[in-house]
């Protein structure tokens, strides 16, 4: 599920693919939350080879918001598909996860 | 023409992914990629209420998908033997609670999968009857099947 994991200037950026769902949430969850941990809480969640997210894959992305928020970072989503905008736009999330098209805007708003 | 076919699945999560593959395997030839997406999201969502909550994340239950796809709009129903939904549930999904980027307790997805079924579809209504629950489902469709 997590394709690849880079770190620039102290901002972690993984990778994600596939569908994001129940069945992948475990593992999913706790290797976030383990970037989330030993590194800086600042955090960009690449999404554009996530076809399918559906609650459970959303409950992942407000685990690991909250995460990062409690030691004072953020995480920002980036390359959102079609069908992953709907679900957070039909969950309002928007309100609350930064969105990004472009990386470089995303590491600004982190950094 | 109506086209019907019944999928029965184990409660597992593994086993979610083989009904999209159905889905969209019967739908795709004649509906939009984004009717298909909207609809597929209410299936799982229904099944995963099945696996987590009627079976409490117990594998080696049954779960029954039903599809049915006239030219005007598609039937979907899921049934579990578990543990029915709780009187009123499938009604208080309605009552949105928006996210608030200073208030952490609303942003839970607990409960959102009800919400989001509720908004993928047209009509859903729920019976818990003689040891079976049913989530029954339907979506009027923009682009009628042409085969």
């Amino acid at each position: 599920m997590i394709l690849t994991h880079r770190n620039i200037e102290g901002i972690d950026i993984v990778s994600l693919a596939g569908r994001l769902v129940m069945a992948d949430v475990p593992e999913v969850r706790q290797k976030l939350l383990v970037t989330v941990e030993q590194g800086s809480g600042k955090l960009i969640l690449d999404l554009a080879e996530v076809g399918f997210m559906d609650s459970s894959g959303l409950s992942v992305l407000v685990s690991v918001f909250k995460a990062a928020r409690a030691k004072s970072g953020d995480v920002a989503l980036l390359h959102l598909s079609p069908t992953v905008r709907s679900l957070i736009e039909l969950t309002r999330l928007q309100q609350v996860f930064p969105i990004f098209d472009d990386e470089a805007a995303a590491l600004a708003r982190l950094r | 023409m109506t086209r019907t076919i019944g999928l029965d699945i184990e409660s597992r999560p593994e086993c979610i992914e083989l009904l999209s593959g159905a889905l969209y395997g019967m739908c795709q030839p004649v509906l939009p990629a984004a009717e298909i997406a909207k609809i597929n999201l209410a299936m799982v969502e229904a099944v995963n209420n099945a696996v987590e909550h009627a079976y409490h994340g117990e594998p080696g239950h049954p779960v029954r998908v039903e599809l049915e796809l006239a030219p005007d709009r598609l039937g979907l129903r899921v049934q579990d033997h578990g543990q029915p939904m709780p009187p009123g549930r499938l009604e208080a999904a309605a009552a949105f609670v928006e996210p608030d980027p200073e208030d952490p307790e609303t942003w839970s997805m607990r409960g959102r999968g009800l919400f989001i079924i509720r908004s993928c579809m047209d009509t859903v209504e729920y019976e818990a009857r003689d040891g079976v629950n049913t989530l029954s489902m339907s979506r009027l469709l923009a682009t009628g099947e042409s085969a």
